[in-house]
């Protein structure tokens, strides 16, 4: 063989060989994955411990994770293209935007193909209906949950005379004339309970009221259903007569300002200084990981919860008389979730990262008992691992309940929809509303535009 | 050397300082160029499309524009705060200032530690001042409403609560922090020649008609900047309003200005075409506003070494 033969001879091999190693590394390159995630600390250790599982049972498949990224930055960075291609946002509320835009791809598919889910037999009820807007499912359940239910003071209850929760809204409304007590100068110095969009809860106070009323979001055709479902004006009326009955002696007016001022003095959120906490208010509706601040407002640890900051008992929301044989035990339920952001190069194996967080049954487990949330993966709610006082069951009951969820999730932007019903409740507490059809239906034309403006 | 040579030299040391000069503006192009132009052209073009931040985005003409003024009861709710709090805020901030620089003429010993604590203020971060003054003005438990009920006031104004107060606690907050404007007017003050006063003083003038025919006069073009920059800043008016309207319940959006209106539909509700077309309408009836001024000035502005603006 002459020379310059040999020489292409060993060009060419060399060249094919190179082909092929490089077409191996570029493989192996591809099979990262980037997971973007709000957690921090403890959590964000056991996120990570989650993603080594996968990792290790995935060989060749690489996860880097970054914690502290809130979901704003994470949009922020699919917009530019390089985002993640994982990303957590820390409620369901916008959802229906991420799936609307194309934010997160598309899940129907992998979610019914060869390595899919069973969603209903593997999630929570309320876990399922959160993940999906539009018969676009673009999410899955992250594993923070949010369980809402009714924490009250056995003390000032006992001392009123009474054992148990409500379970009815009068009930809560009789028991709630009782359990007030003002000031010589007429101020609340105890409130029974506090029906006031603003008072802790913010855009999540008009989403309880209308639940405790059974009154529906949208209609049959996707349309808001603020004005044609009569359940929220009569949700409302009820508010209106509960602050004039319990705070006003009878007149709206009066118990609207002084419940203005009540909740204007309102402790810290979060701590010993929290209204529950010190007593000022008897009975409150809050999510299940308020549990082990009330417990603990130092430590908030949830186990054990022997000696309480204040002693609560747990129950239901109170719902309206006509639907408590169907409704009460139920409540509101949301949480995490998490979805493979648009641009994302590597959707089969990101996918296999979104499917093993979702269905990590260590996880739930580790981060139920670290943080005193109720999972919403089946295989932890039957492992019998996870560790509560028994004052918790009841948000465990609320989170199995079929009739718990959370309100039909649209394109709305930025969960405006709560916006517009949220501004409505508090317009209305203060009197400012004279008319509560054309408001409502005002609300109803306002989320409706905003729908369409989105879709 | 011939003259030809001669001419060539004198023509190259010609070009060579336009050379050196382009360097030498060049950080400041690149910086105009990336940082202002190419995001205003941008914000033009966005203007004209729909646009989610996620989609890419898609020509809608003049929609925008026409949405704003038929059908976004929000716009002009905004737009009515935004007037209101310029029309009320410039012309206090303008009489306080003034007022506040010319007390600190007064002291002859001390008056540098004076005028520092005047200035304090407005060295404090916009938001925490703000979350400090809905504390104090806290229905309930701040220290305002409690020295006014121990003054006999039964139902003191809830304040920032209150859609009828709470923009007159925003003006409260923004009189506080006068210290920047009031610096500005008092060496103003200080520059009025004394000889005027003298004179006047010669004349029989009071201290009222010193004030009104010297100090005022001399005072104008002052006045005239604080005018055009607070118009250009009430019109902007954010960071104070979005600070309190999230401390407490701002149902009724008594505290939602222009550019609170543009960060919702930009931020939260994730139209940025339709914000940045708000933005555009803002710059030219910010442009109009300044316009006007500008024009008007030749009949009110008095300038000692004479104006520019003939």
């Amino acid at each position: 063989m002459t020379k310059k033969r040999l020489f292409a001879a060993v060009t060419a091999v060399a060249m094919v060989a190179g082909t092929f190693v490089g077409a191996s590394s570029a493989h192996a390159a591809d099979r990262t994955v980037t997971v973007w995630s709000p957690y921090k600390g403890g959590n964000l250790d056991l996120w990570n411990a989650s993603l080594k599982r996968i990792e290790k049972a995935n060989p060749g498949l690489t996860i880097k994770s970054v914690g502290s990224v809130d979901m704003a930055k994470s949009l922020a960075a699919i917009n530019a293209g390089n985002g993640p291609d994982i990303s957590v946002a820390n409620g369901a509320g916008n959802l229906g935007w991420f799936c609307g835009t194309g934010a997160w791809q598309k899940l129907n598919t992998l979610v019914a193909g060869s390595n899919g889910i069973n969603m209903k037999s593997t999630f929570a009820p309320a876990a399922v209906d959160y993940t999906i807007s539009a018969n676009n499912r673009c999410g899955l359940p992250a594993v923070g949950s949010e369980t809402f239910g009714f924490y009250y003071n056995k003390d000032l209850l006992k001392a009123a005379g009474y054992s148990a929760a409500p379970k009815t809204t009068k009930e809560l409304l009789d028991m709630s004339i009782k359990l007030t007590k003002f000031n010589s100068d007429g101020s609340i110095k105890v409130a029974g309970f506090v029906p006031w969009a603003g008072y802790y809860g913010f855009e999540m106070d008009a989403m309880w009221l209308g639940l405790m009323f059974g009154a529906k979001w949208y209609g049959g055709a996707g349309e808001p259903a603020f004005a044609s479902d009569a359940k929220w004006a009569k949700a409302f009326n009820w508010q209106k007569d509960f602050i004039a009955k319990v705070y006003g002696g009878g007149d709206f007016k009066t118990g609207s300002t002084k419940l203005t001022k009540f909740v204007a003095a309102r402790g810290d959120e979060w701590g010993a200084g929290h209204d529950f906490v010190s007593g000022r208010v008897a009975m409150k509706l809050d999510a299940d990981w308020m549990a082990p601040m009330f417990c603990d407002p130092d430590g908030w640890a949830l186990n054990p919860c022997t000696k309480p900051a204040v002693n609560f008992g747990t129950a239901p929301f109170p719902v309206d008389a006509s639907i408590a044989a169907t409704n009460y035990g139920s409540g509101l339920v949301g949480g995490q979730v998490m979805g493979i952001s648009k641009g994302s190069k590597n959707v089969k194996d990101a996918w296999i990262v979104l499917k093993g967080l979702a269905t990590d049954t260590q996880l739930a487990i580790d981060y139920a008992n670290d943080n005193g949330s109720v999972p919403v993966l089946n295989a932890a709610l039957k492992s019998g691992k996870i560790t509560y006082p028994a004052i918790y069951q009841t948000f465990y009951n609320i989170a199995a309940n079929p009739k718990s969820g959370y309100h039909t999730l649209k394109n709305t932007g930025e969960h405006l929809e709560d916006a517009e019903i949220y501004n409505f409740m508090s317009a209305w507490q203060a009197g400012s509303v004279s008319d509560l059809k054309s408001g409502l239906k005002d609300v109803a034309l306002k989320v409706s535009s905003i729908i369409t403006r989105n879709n | 050397m011939g003259a030809a040579d001669l001419a060539s030299q004198k023509t190259r040391k010609l070009k060579t300082p336009w050379v050196f000069i382009a360097i030498c503006m060049s950080p400041w192009v690149f910086g105009f160029l990336f940082f202002t132009a190419y995001p205003m052209g941008a914000s033009l073009y966005q203007s004209f499309t729909k646009f989610n931040l996620i989609e890419t985005p898609k020509w809608v003409g003049t929609e925008n524009y026409v949405r704003m003024f038929t059908d976004d009861p929000d716009f002009w709710k905004a737009l009515k705060n935004t007037v209101w709090i310029s029309a009320v805020s410039i012309p206090l901030r303008i009489a306080f200032a003034l007022f506040t620089a010319w007390i600190l003429t007064k002291p002859k010993r001390g008056s540098n530690i004076y005028r520092t604590i005047f200035f304090l203020p407005a060295m404090v971060p916009t938001v925490a001042a703000t979350m400090s003054f809905t504390y104090i003005f806290n229905p309930a438990i701040g220290p305002i409403n409690k020295f006014l009920e121990f003054f006999g006031i039964k139902n003191p104004p809830m304040w920032f609560i209150d859609p009828h107060w709470s923009k007159w606690a925003l003006i409260l907050l923004g009189l506080w922090g006068i210290g920047d404007t009031m610096i500005i007017y008092l060496a103003g003050l200080l520059d009025v020649p004394r000889s005027l006063y003298e004179a006047a003083a010669i004349e029989g003038a009071s201290g009222w008609q010193q004030f009104r025919y010297v100090t005022i006069p001399m005072m104008t073009p002052v006045i005239f900047f604080s005018t055009v920059t607070g118009i250009i800043g009430s019109f902007q008016y954010f960071t104070q309003a979005y600070v309190a309207a999230g401390q407490v319940n701002d149902y009724s959006h008594s505290m939602y200005f222009y550019a609170t209106h543009i960060y919702h539909e930009a931020f939260r509700a994730y139209e940025m075409g339709y914000a940045s077309a708000l933005a555009w309408v803002l710059l030219i009836f910010t442009l109009i506003c300044t316009l006007i001024m500008l024009q008007t000035q030749k009949r009110w502005v008095h300038y000692p070494n004479g104006s520019l603006f003939k």
